[in-house]
């Protein structure tokens, strides 16, 4: 397998006009603080975000803890018009995007036109606007319902709202790729620059707590009682959180022409699907373990060059399990130094990744990886080298954001300090001749 | 771009299930139209809806049919269609013989559009959570409420393992999937990818554009792309296309039934910040132009347009200005959704399997405007958002 995966991917590199992705600008709306140095502060101190929820009651569902977003006023980031034609979800992207771009120093006519683009990543969109239709619906009969509210809803509009406030006029697009969404969304971003579609893309994803979809990860299982503990051997499952991620994707000579600084290169990204059971992880984590390579192969480099997973690891049993099963696989005997932010964040479903990789680009800055809390007894089948409730430092050029989702969606993205991956226009020749990994037995 | 081949196609539509099935029914259709507008809908009933419904439903669509008895139940109607839907064009293409890959599974990839989704599944979870209680949330059924489910679906039953994408664009859903896997195709991540989307009927869906006033219920005319329109009508249905780069069909002796050749999308917002729906002539017309710069064609290379109009007058409008501005007042526009009904993140496939259908010697048609060209090479396929994006699709015919 590893073998012909260099065989499709060196001829398909070489046929695409290639340059650097860099990311120039980050904005964060999370349980954790908004904006990224809030964010990061966080999050290299460990704290939690889990509080019990406000936005709606939950009864008599026996949990009642989650990463609730406090303190957000969509009127700080948002005008009075887009506030009003934004639900929860949209204002969050946006005002996660607007930090992004300040941060990115771009200005509105650096971004205005049709070489800017916006690919978004959810899982269930503008949940509370649809809840709350539903709600007016069934409750108080059709005549109730507003006509102006049902636009509202769809999570087309997501990109939009962002087009719109930016003047973007390239390609709007929604992913939704449920959990491993932020990372389809950056992947597919890259993917844009890469093959000269656009300069720059606004990228990342936006999810929010929404009672009905709280109750149903309750009614399926998977929700902890108030922590989420990552690969630990009592896990008890996850907590559901909520916030955006948005990352200032550019193209190389685009940043280089204003004069932009490149918080990290975008690597290779690795997209499989385990077409094995809607909610459950492949047992074997076929899907994962592809991905995983496909990352590392289409960097250009090797799982020993690899310095950091910041992993999916949602505090269930099964995907956790899995999951670490397919990093000991890809990195053999070495010790990868892994860590999962869901004992902080907890689970931000389609907004997970894009706030993972939000913090994957600050560990390549700082060499700071996030860690990973609540992790108490070791689970012999986690057998990882976990960055456990203390943040540690360490080599972070190349660091890879893992993601496995609903769906049997798989995906991975690569993340490395600039300059630090092969040069684009010799990566062809580089992977057609790189040596395989040792423990590709494992899918040949 | 670099053109991809179309080697196969699959749909559930109110005409039929298959492509040849489809075909058939559109000919019939063209020698003696009947309105299946009018066949009443099952599935909305008139006495929750408050009105007489008028919609394209796919009344004679059975999915035990093609997929036994097992494993249905607790599968929503829009993973139905679109698991048959795939399940057809795997054949059609050969990437699937009885049932079996002719190509490793690993190399076939799905990108699937819809707009809302399983709007049945949300409002199910949406009742029970309201009115009874949260605890009694089915959780076989939940997962139905996530808008990646029935791509999930899809991949499981078809046991399609390269890149599976979910694309949410409005009515340009299925179109946008089009760019996605071109480009999964030449980054090499996939030898196939299985292209379309569906959208199913609802009451839900029903009423939120009944409310919204844009539906030709009742007495209302409908007559898309015509100033005297009066509404649209829903339809539902899905469709997938086999895409495969042309190096890749002919290795493996498929055969080719189409290419695409160009792709374009533009995005224009409105002039007032207090305007959310709106149709824009700037995005169809610089969509049509990006598509036809792609493709490296002309505006007179153009021969048919397999339109978006649905028979909302004014949104028709700007439509056809926008293509007029882009090929010229002379260039044929066909409505297919005068025959399919509006299917949102299905529409862009229909389109598409129109254009191969007519490419294969389908009458064109049915026509708004222009003239049927004599000799048919390129159709381009347009999908137009209500929030002011459009894109466009170039296909060409084989052989051309």
């Amino acid at each position: 397998m590893v073998g012909s995966l260099r065989q499709w991917i060196a001829p398909a590199i070489a046929a695409r006009s290639m340059t650097r992705v860099f990311v120039t600008g980050l904005g964060v709306v999370s349980s954790l603080g908004l904006g990224r140095d809030a964010y990061w502060r966080a999050v290299v101190e460990g704290q939690s975000g889990f509080s019990t929820i406000q936005g709606f009651d939950t009864g008599n569902l026996d949990r009642s803890v989650a990463g609730e977003v406090r303190g957000f006023n969509a009127r700080d980031f948002l005008t009075a018009a887009e506030a009003r034609r934004t639900g929860r979800c949209s204002a969050f992207a946006l005002a996660a995007a607007r930090m992004a771009v300040e941060d990115a120093g771009l200005s509105r006519s650096d971004l205005e036109g049709e070489r800017t683009s916006v690919i978004l990543g959810t899982t269930m969109g503008e949940a509370d606007v649809i809840g709350e239709l539903e709600h007016t619906w069934m409750r108080r009969g059709l005549s109730a319902v507003l006509p102006n509210k049902l636009p509202l809803y769809g999570s087309t509009l997501l990109p939009i709202h962002l087009a719109r406030a930016f003047g973007a006029r390239g390609m709007v697009q929604t992913l939704p790729a449920a959990c491993a969404a932020g990372n389809y969304s950056i992947a597919f971003a890259a993917d844009l620059i890469r093959s000269g579609r656009a300069d720059v893309v606004i990228a990342g994803a936006s999810e929010l707590l929404q009672k009905v979809q709280f109750a149903g990860f309750v009614r399926l299982g998977a929700v902890a009682p108030d922590r989420c503990q990552p690969f630990d051997k009592n896990r008890k499952g996850l907590i559901v959180g909520e916030g955006a991620g948005i990352l200032v994707l550019e193209s190389e000579a685009h940043a280089v022409r204003r004069g932009a600084t490149a918080l990290a290169e975008v690597g290779g990204a690795g997209l499989a699907c385990d077409a094995h059971h809607i909610t459950r992880p492949h047992p074997e984590g076929l899907g994962s373990l592809n991905a995983m390579r496909e990352a590392i192969t289409r960097s250009g480099v090797t799982a020993d060059d690899v310095d950091f997973v910041n992993a999916h690891g949602t505090g269930t049993h099964a995907n956790d399990k899995v999951e670490a099963l397919v990093i000991r696989e890809v990195f053999g005997s070495r010790p990868v130094p892994v860590s999962s932010m869901k004992g902080m964040l907890g689970h931000c479903m389609g907004a997970a990744s894009a706030l993972e990789a939000v913090a994957c680009v600050l560990t390549v800055q700082t060499g700071i990886y996030p860690p990973t809390m609540s992790y108490e007894t070791p689970d012999p089948e986690c057998d990882l080298n976990l960055v456990a409730n203390r943040s540690r430092t360490g080599k972070a050029d190349i660091v890879l954001n893992n993601s496995l989702a609903f769906g049997g969606y798989d995906a991975v993205v690569a993340f490395a300090k600039p300059g630090r991956l092969p040069d684009p226009s010799k990566l062809a020749a580089q992977v057609a001749a790189s040596t395989p990994p040792s423990s590709a037995s494992f899918l040949q | 771009m670099k053109p991809c081949a179309i080697t196969g196609l699959g749909l559930v539509s109110p005409l039929g299930v298959g492509y040849d099935a489809l075909v058939a029914a559109l000919r019939a259709q063209d020698a003696a139209p009947t309105d299946i507008f009018h066949n009443h809908p099952t599935l909305l009933d008139p006495e929750t809806l408050g009105v007489t419904p008028l919609a394209a439903e796919c009344h004679d669509f059975d999915p035990k049919l093609y997929l036994g008895d097992k494993g249905l139940r607790n599968l929503d109607r829009l993973t139905k269609m679109l698991v048959v839907s795939a399940k057809f064009a795997l054949e059609h293409a050969g990437l699937k013989r009885d049932g079996v890959h002719t190509l490793s599974p690993e190399r076939v990839g799905l990108c699937s559009a819809t707009a809302y989704g399983s709007l049945e599944a949300i409002t199910e979870a949406a009742h029970v959570t309201e009115l009874e209680d949260p605890r009694f949330l089915n959780p076989n059924r939940f997962p139905n409420t996530v808008i990646n489910a029935s791509a999930g679906y899809v991949s499981i039953w078809e046991d399609l393992r390269a890149p599976n994408v979910t694309v949410v664009d409005g009515n340009c859903g299925a179109l946008d999937a089009v760019l996605s896997s071109e480009t999964h195709l030449l980054y090499g991540r996939a030898d196939a990818f299985v292209v379309g989307g569906g959208e199913a009927l609802s009451i839900p869906l029903y009423l939120a554009f009944h409310k919204l006033g844009v539906l030709a219920d009742g007495e209302r005319v409908f007559a898309p792309g015509r100033r005297e329109s009066q509404g649209m009508r829903l339809g539902e249905g899905a469709a997938y296309l086999c895409l495969e780069t042309p190096e890749g069909a002919k290795k493996r002796g498929a055969q080719v039934r189409a290419y695409v050749v160009g792709y374009g999308n533009a995005f224009e917002p409105p002039e007032s910040e207090a305007v959310l729906v709106h149709v824009s002539a700037t995005a169809v017309q610089r969509a049509i132009r990006m598509a036809l710069s792609d493709a490296g064609l002309q505006p007179r290379d153009i021969d048919v347009v397999a339109s978006a109009v649905s028979g909302i007058a004014h949104f028709d409008a700007a439509e056809l200005a926008g293509i007029e501005t882009a090929l010229g007042p002379e260039v044929a526009v066909v409505a297919p959704k005068a025959v399919f009904g509006e299917t949102f993140g299905a529409s862009g496939a229909f389109a598409m399997a129109s254009a191969v259908a007519w490419f294969e010697g389908l009458r064109v048609g049915p026509l708004v405007q222009g003239k049927r060209p004599e000799v048919l090479k390129h159709v381009l396929a347009l999908a137009v958002g209500y929030y002011g994006n459009a894109t466009a699709v170039i296909l060409r015919r084989a052989g051309a």
